[in-house]
Order: structure tokens, then sequence, then C-alpha cells
């Protein structure tokens, strides 16, 4: 297991950024009451709660240490699929492929997920999830070419990475977990970069101003 | 065209009035211009126009059917451009 003062430090750097983006997903919904931004807001609490639950379970004694990162694991999978959700009800590129196609993800599952361990399935659902969102950002980039969305992009990837290197650390414990979590906070640097550019000052107006002109949420 | 939110459409009718209240240029835009530029119906941006009002997005000026954005409204433009940018950055729409 990795020294515990790298985790903390690492969990609670995560637990901060993920954090302020859901801040300023919820200022954001609360102005122009964007459903896919009210998801982004659930993604980003449920990642932050996911951090905080890590966090609090290295004070814990091993045997609930082990369930609490268990939980941590399954909220912030929750907080995955509402971002993959946002992706998946989305229906504006010219270029996407069939609905149907969505159905290869669920089709494949059960040849890649593993079923000797809940923490094994929660990482591999992760996993699922984070390709298909960094897939999906990824080709919102090849039409937009911001360079906010390849950040955003890359981000989502070195979290789908770390969560494979995570898996990985269970074949071969050992410095894997390291690893993984220092690519996962850097995903989460990569998130949050962009992010920055947007400054956290743009909720003023408040959810008042969407409310009186019923913004069709 | 691509489909348009409700706020997406309020934004466009904002930034369309935005170009005719510019220092220097205080007539305001009329709802043909709102109508050709933002590319809204009649009917609709009737109602999306009594609502800006109401809510104090835009101001309506003496000479009848001439609107100017306010303050409020600049506030509300810059913030929704913000966050139009932020959900662009997940490859998303708002």
């Amino acid at each position: 297991m990795p020294d515990t003062t790298f985790q903390l430090v690492m969990n609670l750097l995560g637990l901060g950024i993920s954090v302020f983006i859901g801040r300023f997903a919820f200022s954001g919904f609360s102005v122009v009451g964007s459903p896919n931004l009210l998801r982004l807001t659930f993604a980003f609490i449920l990642i932050a709660a996911g951090f905080a639950i890590f966090a609090g379970a290295l004070f814990m004694e091993p045997a609930y240490g082990q369930a609490m990162l268990t939980l941590g694991l399954a909220a912030q999978t929750i907080g995955y699929f509402f971002i993959a959700l946002s992706h998946g009800l989305k229906r504006s590129f010219d270029f996407a492929p069939s609905p149907r196609l969505a159905m290869v993800p669920l089709a494949v599952a059960p040849f890649i997920i593993p079923g000797n361990s809940i923490e094994h399935l929660i990482r591999s659902i992760s996993f699922i999830l984070l390709v298909y969102v960094s897939i999906e950002t990824m080709a919102a980039y090849m039409q937009s070419r911001k360079p906010t969305t390849l950040m955003i992009g890359s981000g989502l990837g070195l979290l789908a990475s770390a969560e494979l290197i995570a898996w990985y650390d269970f074949i071969y414990p050992g410095v894997f977990s390291y690893l993984a979590l220092a690519i996962k906070v850097g995903g989460f640097g990569l998130l949050f970069i962009p992010f920055s550019k947007f400054g956290l000052s743009s909720g003023g107006l408040g959810g008042r101003v969407n409310s009186q002109i019923g913004s069709g949420v | 065209m691509a489909y348009r939110t409700h706020v997406s459409i309020i934004a466009d009718v904002l930034a369309t009035v935005r170009e005719y209240s510019y220092e220097g240029y205080d007539n305001g835009a009329s709802v043909t211009h709102l109508i050709r530029k933002a590319n809204v119906p009649h009917q609709r941006l009737s109602t999306i126009v009594s609502q800006l009002k109401q809510s104090g997005l835009l101001q309506e000026l003496p000479s009848q059917s001439r609107y100017k954005i306010s303050e409020r409204g600049l506030e509300f433009l810059n913030a929704y451009n913000n966050f139009k940018g932020f959900a662009e950055s997940y490859g998303l729409k708002i």
C-alpha cells in the first residue's frame, strides 16, 4: 500500500479539484438551467465524495478501510456514469455513431468484467465509462478543435488509465497503486486547467434569472 | 440548423440586441432585426421578449418595439458564454 501521507495529499487534492469543478457546474446550472450542467454537478459531487471517503478510509481499521474504499469507488463510478449519460443523451453530432452501437460496451462487459471481487467489478465499470467518455470528448474535439476540449479528453483518458493500472495492482500488488493514484490526480489536474480559465465568479446572477425566464429544463 | 435549447435562443436574442446597443447607437434593435438575426418566429419572439423585459434583461425604448440590452442582460450573456465554454470543453451543449 502506498504511503499514507502520499495517499492523503493526493486524495485531498482530488477532492479540492472536484469540489471546485462541481461548484462551478452548479453555479452554471443555477444561471442557465442546463440539464447537462446539472449532471456535471452530480458527477463532480459524487467524485468529490469518493475522494473524501478515500481520505477517511486511511484513518480506519483495515477491515473497515477496505469497505470504505469500495464505497468511494462506487460513488466515483456513479459520478462517471453521469458524465457518460450526458454524452449518451446528446444528439447533435453529425458523425455520431448509431445509438445501437451504445449496446457494444454492454455486450462486451461480461467478458472483461471480473466477478471475483466487488472492487474489481466497480473499477472495471469505471474504466469502461471513462473510456467511453474520453472517446466522446475526443470526438467533440475533432469537431470543435478547442484546446480545452482536448485537455478534458486527455484528462478523462488519464483517469481511465489510472483505473486500468489500479486494476492491474490486484494482480501484481506493489507500486502500481502509487502510480494509479498519481495518474488519477494528474487526470483531474488536466480537467481543472481549462476550468480555471472560466473563473469562479460567474454565478452572480444565481437562480433568479433562470426561474424568471423559464429556461425549459 | 442544429437543435437550439430555450436558453440558447434567449442568448441569441440577447446577443442580437447587444449588437444594436453599443455606445453612440442608441436606437436599439427592432423586432424585424431580432426575427432575422436570432432566427426566431414572431410569435415565439414576442413571448421571449416579454419574459426578458419582465426579468430585467431587456429594456424597451420609448420608440415602440425597439429594444436595448440592460446591464443585467449583459451580465447574463457573459455568464452564459462562460458556462457554454465550460460545457463545450466536456463536449456537451447547454
